[in-house]
């Protein structure tokens, strides 16, 4: 899992905060739910032991302190309900003390005594063998100035227990939770997030050839949406500038046409007079033989940009690659010859590939020109088609000169030239190469370049195959 | 023989026209469609050059307007547009030859006598140039009467050359006629061609019969406009 990647992080801030915040929420709730129960069980106590000291003690005068502990345990019980009930004089003498509880959260003599010099009511936590003991008191002043101590206590062992479980409940529902929340997070962002992959791969797929498309706008009426729209503008825009480039480079070309027939006329009317001075004839084949350059260059953009149109498809066939590739070589040969360099082709037969027969012998003529042209006299050029994954490869080797480093990621653009006092004596346009890039994208060819410098120059044009079958019974 | 040439470009019509006349045509020059059109429907030509993109009336327009009218004289256009749909178009129109701008007057001149059928391309199945003999049942080449072995290609150029003897050729048609447009860029091709050509035909014979005009191109035989 890529943890760099927008959906990886946004779950794993959203569990960490939710983490946070469940802890931290958990943590208030029990403080909070342990101080409203303790205070809670203090508040009954301690209401208990006003009762007892305004009805019961504030009779004793006439019912005698030990009719008092009677009517305790009759109207309270305080073993079988587990409470602690005493009443102790201010000498310290303890009028009732209640029995053990019944079910023994604590031991009634081991609290130990109140201080009994205090006024009013007062709470007490007291801390005994068998958990703590919560302990409201209260004091009672009776008519004749006798001073008591009402005490009434109850084990927080429930209270505790109460906790207890509270904190079970938020140790086991915590993880389950953040762990649904952060598998539905994941859902949720992965789903939010679906568009913006298909806006990445059709992004990718998009080139100069086919800005006529468009992104799939995600109508989701979000940001995403806003994004794709907004994307498609500025494609809609590099369309425009494209076209007009394109059109400025196809327009230019037309209109300087016939200025070049007009000049090319001329000349040649000059330079077939037989009466010329030799030197005035030299200058007028110079300046015709700029003329051709020029001509040359035109029919280039031109053939570029009709080749960025699409225009290629006009003349759509299934032929052997390796059939072209061969003649072609053939025809071209005494080419190779004239500089002593042997052209060795091999090709086996049946490397059939769908395109424009035209202009695919094209990318071979200058593919092998461009070979021939740069490898020294004597050298070899080798010419090789077979068919490897599907695909038919053809490869122009030359042992020349080679390209330096970093001039192979140029060669295919126009006009570019890798040394131009050099390659100028040796002629053409520069756009021999970029033009057979053109046609091999027309043909969803891939054309790439390898070399070493001093060792020589590998051309690989890699073309789909079309479905041998049938052509098998047609060799 | 009577030509009318359409073209709105004054120079070029200039050019075309002079190089016409030194044929010995009778030209005639619109510089419009309007008054092109005119021209056409009034006189009855041999030929007629035709433009395609000119002012008021366009070519294609008097291009249809001369067939609805008249089915027999040839049309030639030129043009500066090249696009493979347009020439067929246009041939559907009834045109008889296109011609691309930047073009070779040579050419021109070539395409306009093939048109008006009149003697530019040899049928004979002999053709004599001077001493040299070509048969083209046999493909066979004699020069003062010693055989001459030519490769395929070499003789294909040699016949082309030979269909015009005197005229000087550029590299561009003789590639055209000879190869085939996957060539064109490639000038030295006809170089190389050519020099091996002259290696056979002229290099053990005292008169040299290929001329080369720089920066034109090649011809076969005495220059002069015979």
């Amino acid at each position: 899992m890529n943890t760099r990647s927008l959906s990886f992080r946004l779950v794993a801030w959203y569990a960490g905060l939710l983490t946070v915040v469940f802890v931290v929420l958990g943590a208030l709730t029990v403080l909070f739910l342990l101080h409203y129960l303790d205070a809670n069980l203090f508040d009954i106590q301690a209401r208990r032991a006003r009762q007892i000291a305004d009805t019961l003690l504030a009779a004793a005068p006439r019912t005698g302190e030990a009719a008092v502990g009677r009517q305790i345990e009759v109207l309270y019980s305080p073993e079988t309900n587990d409470r602690l009930i005493r009443i102790t004089r201010a000498d310290g003498h303890i009028v009732y003390a209640s029995g053990s509880p019944k079910d023994r959260s604590f031991d009634p003599s081991q609290v130990p005594l109140p201080p009994l010099t205090r006024d009013g009511k007062f709470n007490r936590k007291e801390s005994l063998p068998n958990g703590a003991l919560l302990v409201a008191a209260q004091t009672y002043t009776g008519s004749d100035n006798s001073r008591y101590v009402v005490e009434v206590g109850v084990s927080n062992a429930r209270t505790e227990a109460t906790l207890r479980r509270v904190l079970i409940m938020l140790g086991i529902g915590l993880p389950i939770t953040v762990c649904v929340a952060v598998a539905g997070g994941f859902v949720l962002v992965r789903r939010a997030l679906r568009p913006v992959e298909q806006i990445t791969r059709k992004a990718e797929d998009i080139t100069q050839h086919n800005l006529s498309e468009r992104l799939p706008v995600v109508q989701t009426g979000d940001e995403l949406e806003r994004l794709s729209i907004s994307i498609n503008h500025m494609i809609a825009r590099l369309e425009d500038s494209f076209q007009s480039s394109k059109q400025f480079v196809a327009d230019a070309s037309h209109e300087l046409r016939t200025p070049l027939t007009v000049l090319r006329g001329e000349l040649e009317g000059l330079a077939q007079d037989t009466q010329l001075k030799p030197q005035t004839r030299e200058t007028l084949g110079s300046m015709l033989e700029e003329v051709d350059r020029l001509a040359e260059i035109v029919e280039g953009l031109l053939a570029l940009s009709r080749l960025d149109a699409g225009e290629a498809h006009s003349e759509w066939v299934r032929f052997d690659l390796a059939e072209l590739a061969a003649t072609t070589a053939d025809q071209m040969s005494l080419l190779a010859e004239d500089k002593n360099i042997t052209v060795v082709c091999e090709a086996t037969s049946g490397v059939n590939v769908e395109g424009d027969r035209a202009r695919m012998k094209q990318v071979v003529v200058n593919l092998l020109d461009n070979a021939i042209k740069y490898t020294p006299n004597g050298g070899r050029v080798r010419l090789n088609i077979k068919t490897e994954d599907g695909c038919a490869v053809l490869d122009v080797a030359d042992d020349g000169i080679g390209i330096p480093q970093d001039a192979l990621p140029h060669v295919f653009k126009r006009f570019y030239r890798v040394d131009g006092s050099r390659s100028r004596d040796q002629g053409g346009a520069g756009l021999g190469l970029s033009i057979v890039k053109s046609i091999c994208a027309a043909h969803g060819a891939q054309v790439e370049v390898a070399s070493v410098p001093g060792k020589g120059s590998r051309f690989r044009v890699r073309q789909l195959l079309v479905n041998n079958t049938s052509v098998h019974a047609h060799p | 023989m009577r030509i009318l040439l359409v073209e709105d470009e004054k120079k070029l019509c200039e050019l075309i026209a002079r190089a016409l006349k030194a044929e010995r045509y009778a030209v005639d020059v619109a510089l419009d469609g309007q008054s092109g059109w005119e021209m056409a429907d009034a006189y009855g030509y041999d030929l007629i050059i035709l433009d395609l993109m000119l002012p008021i009336v366009s070519g294609t327009e008097i291009l249809q307007r001369v067939r609805r009218k008249n089915q027999e004289v040839p049309i030639l256009i030129l043009t500066a547009r090249d696009l493979t749909e347009e020439k067929v178009q246009h041939f559907e129109a009834g045109a008889d030859d296109y011609l691309t701008k930047p073009f070779a007057f040579a050419e021109l001149v070539m395409r306009v006598k093939a048109l008006l059928r009149r003697g530019s391309i040899s049928r004979a199945a002999v053709v004599r140039i001077a001493d040299l003999e070509m048969d083209r049942l046999s493909q066979q080449v004699k020069r003062s009467g010693r055989k001459i072995e030519l490769t395929a290609k070499e003789y294909a150029l040699l016949e082309y050359l030979a269909t015009n003897p005197g005229r000087v050729f550029s590299r561009t048609m003789i590639i055209e006629h000879v190869w085939d447009q996957s060539f064109e860029g490639l000038t030295n091709i006809v170089d190389v061609y050519v020099r091996h050509l002259r290696r056979k035909i002229d290099d053990p014979f005292p008169t040299k019969l290929i001329r080369t005009v720089r920066g034109v191109g090649y011809g076969l035989g005495e220059s002069g406009e015979a």
